[in-house]
């Protein structure tokens, strides 16, 4: 057993203890994901000719693009739902006392203890013909024959906002809670109202959890093969579905191939745009 | 012994390993792997033929991982000369394109005791077919008052907005459009009647459920009164107390054949063999026949009874005139396309 060298610089950390994970990453990541590049980039699905022909015959099909087109959109539009809703619980919770912030953390982690697929069953269950909303719009009066709300891009957003919501508030909750409370008090003191003290104060000095609780939401809302097509049902194409129709129906493997790594690097761009915002913020928020 | 840390955490780690994947040290000696359906298949297979399996063959060790068929071809297919699974279920879609893949043994028919006995749909020499799987009109009884008689009563006005379907990703939603051309004039190489009847259908539609599965849940919250359904599905939820009744319709209920296969260079040839033999004997058949599973048998010995009897057909003659079999040869050469043009333009 050899002892550590003695002259051995504290403030420097050795990778060894990184190699495990990196070497299971490199493995089980790293490795596959270039199997599927490799497979993308043949034109015939048994992989034996060589081309660009998948991704030609995506990225000028009006169809594919549109289904790509209105899976980034339905991420922008749970996301903005999941900012609006999430930012006064996380708000809320930096200025309750400690029983009432239990409280608020229990509501908040609750979604995250029961499968995807329960909480989307329950949406079925609210959002049905029969289901909770109509029925009660109905014993009020409010309307005569049942909304359809099941199976429309309506339900699809809330159901995953819900679905998604722990992974907003939750760093915005770090984030505000990093806010030293005098610069409020400082604020007004200064003469500024309360909403000028949240838009000039606090709101600039939350970017970064925002931001950090945007991607996550982003990434999670747009990749939830379960959500989308329990709610969204058959005829409502998002990118999973359409990926796993040609990959496993179809067994298409070059053109499935093709449509992750677009869809990949779609995502990066959105991911990118996020922390450019978010380094920006940083700059902003010192000044 | 000199016995340091690093070895300790060498030694630790291992046997970690080989208590997280037993599969590690064992691997060249596996029980018989039978990759069943999902769902209520398994639980059929678990209770029934996996008993009658064993009793035959003196306990022999056997484990069901049950996955949709698409994927069995997938595992298979990544493994071809290693595979995974030795036994596997199929639709008939996807039967054909294991085949054309050369991932399927012939079945050895001389050796067969019952093969002879099928009915002659279900004797395919590259993997006979143990039971069918019957597609007709799900409705209803609380809503519809007067049961369906034919694929046409989906265009009924009555229903605007009460009608349920899936799409092409399932052998029941292929099929059923195939019907619905033929109705219309059209056959397995021509679906265009069937896309031309689905657009006067829009104002019927109230869902296009991703899977047939869904249906069933569409079911229970009332969202649909009628679609075409799956009989042994629909067994389930009547079970269950959902109120669903299933009928034939004069055009005929479409069957499919759900064929049993030996994996192309598995280890467990013999085995195999002995499984699908029992799979076909009129005993494991009569028994999947009654309630609660509701199979329908294809062994000509079994005589229908019970629910099968009344709904479907008391005979084997019967049977073969009340079922529609369809030509998946030609399905599967167009199935993309058609796969293509549902996505594009079933929009409601």
């Amino acid at each position: 057993m050899g002892a550590a060298p003695a002259s051995r610089d504290v403030t420097s950390y050795g990778m060894g203890l990184a190699a495990p994970l990196a070497l299971f990453f490199l493995l089980f990541f790293v490795a596959p994901l270039l199997q599927l590049l490799w497979l993308s980039l043949h034109n015939d699905t048994a992989g034996l000719h060589w081309g660009l022909g998948q991704y030609l015959h995506f990225l000028t099909d009006p169809f594919s693009l549109g289904v790509l087109g209105s899976t980034l959109l339905l991420g922008a539009e749970v996301t903005a739902v999941c900012l609006v809703l999430g930012f006064p619980i996380a708000w809320l919770y930096q200025r309750v006392g400690p029983k009432l912030q239990t409280i608020i953390i229990l509501i908040v982690l609750l979604p995250l203890l029961t499968s995807v697929v329960v909480r989307t069953f329950a949406w079925i269950v609210i959002l049905g013909r029969q289901g909770i909303i109509n029925a009660t719009l109905q014993s009020l009066g409010v309307i005569d024959t049942p909304l359809k709300l099941l199976y429309t891009q309506f339900g699809v957003v809330i159901a995953l906002a819900q679905v998604q919501m722990p992974l907003m508030t939750l760093p915005l909750i770090t984030a505000l809670g990093r806010i030293d409370p005098n610069f409020d008090d400082a604020s007004c003191s200064l003469g500024a109202g309360s909403w000028r003290t949240f838009f000039r104060i606090v709101l600039p000095l939350s970017l970064p959890g925002v931001i950090a609780g945007c991607t996550l939401t982003y990434a999670a809302a747009i990749t939830a093969f379960i959500t989308q097509s329990l709610i969204g049902g058959g005829q409502m194409l998002f990118m999973p579905m359409y990926l796993y129709q040609q990959a496993s129906t179809l067994q298409n493997w070059p053109f499935a191939s093709a449509i992750s790594i677009i869809f990949l690097l779609a995502v990066l761009a959105v991911v990118s745009v996020f922390t450019t915002l978010g380094r920006m913020s940083r700059g902003y928020g010192g000044a | 012994m000199m016995m340091n840390r690093r070895s300790l955490l060498t030694t630790a780690l291992t046997l970690g390993a080989m208590k997280a994947f037993p599969g590690l040290s064992y691997a060249q000696a596996r029980p018989l792997v039978f990759a069943t359906f999902t769902g209520s298949w398994e639980e059929a297979h678990k209770a029934v033929l996996v008993p009658a399996f064993r009793k035959a063959n003196a306990d022999a060790a056997i484990v069901l991982d049950p996955m949709l068929s698409v994927d069995q071809i997938a595992k298979v297919n990544a493994a071809k000369a290693n595979p995974p699974i030795d036994v596997m279920l199929h639709d008939p879609g996807p039967a054909l394109l294991a085949i054309g893949q050369d991932l399927v043994e012939p079945y050895p028919v001389e050796k067969s005791t019952y093969y002879k006995d099928l009915i002659a749909e279900a004797q395919e020499p590259m993997g006979p077919a143990p039971f069918f799987q019957v597609v007709g009109l799900t409705y209803n009884p609380e809503a519809v008052k007067t049961p369906p008689t034919s694929w046409a009563d989906l265009w009924k006005p009555e229903f605007k907005g009460r009608v349920g379907i899936t799409n092409l990703n399932s052998t029941l939603g292929t099929g059923w459009l195939v019907e619905i051309a033929k109705m219309r004039g059209g056959s397995e190489a021509n679906v265009d009647p069937g896309f031309k009847a689905l657009e006067e259908l829009k104002p019927n539609l109230a869902a296009v459920a991703a899977n047939p599965g869904a249906l069933a849940t569409l079911f229970q919250q009332g969202q649909i009164d009628i679609s075409p359904g799956n009989f042994n599905a629909i067994q389930i939820l009547k079970a269950r107390g959902v109120p669903v009744e299933f009928v034939a319709p004069k055009e005929g209920a479409i069957a499919f054949k759900t064929t049993i296969h030996i994996v192309k260079n598995s280890p467990n040839r013999e085995l195999a063999f002995k499984l699908i033999e029992a799979a076909l004997t009129p005993e494991v058949q009569t028994t999947l026949m009654n309630p609660p599973y509701l199979i329908v048998p294809t062994n000509s010995k079994v005589t229908m009874g019970g629910e099968i009897a009344r709904v479907l057909a008391r005979d084997t003659a019967e049977l073969k005139k009340k079922f529609v079999f369809q030509d998946w040869k030609k399905i599967n050469e167009q199935r993309s396309a058609w796969i293509e043009r549902f996505n594009r333009e079933i929009k409601i």
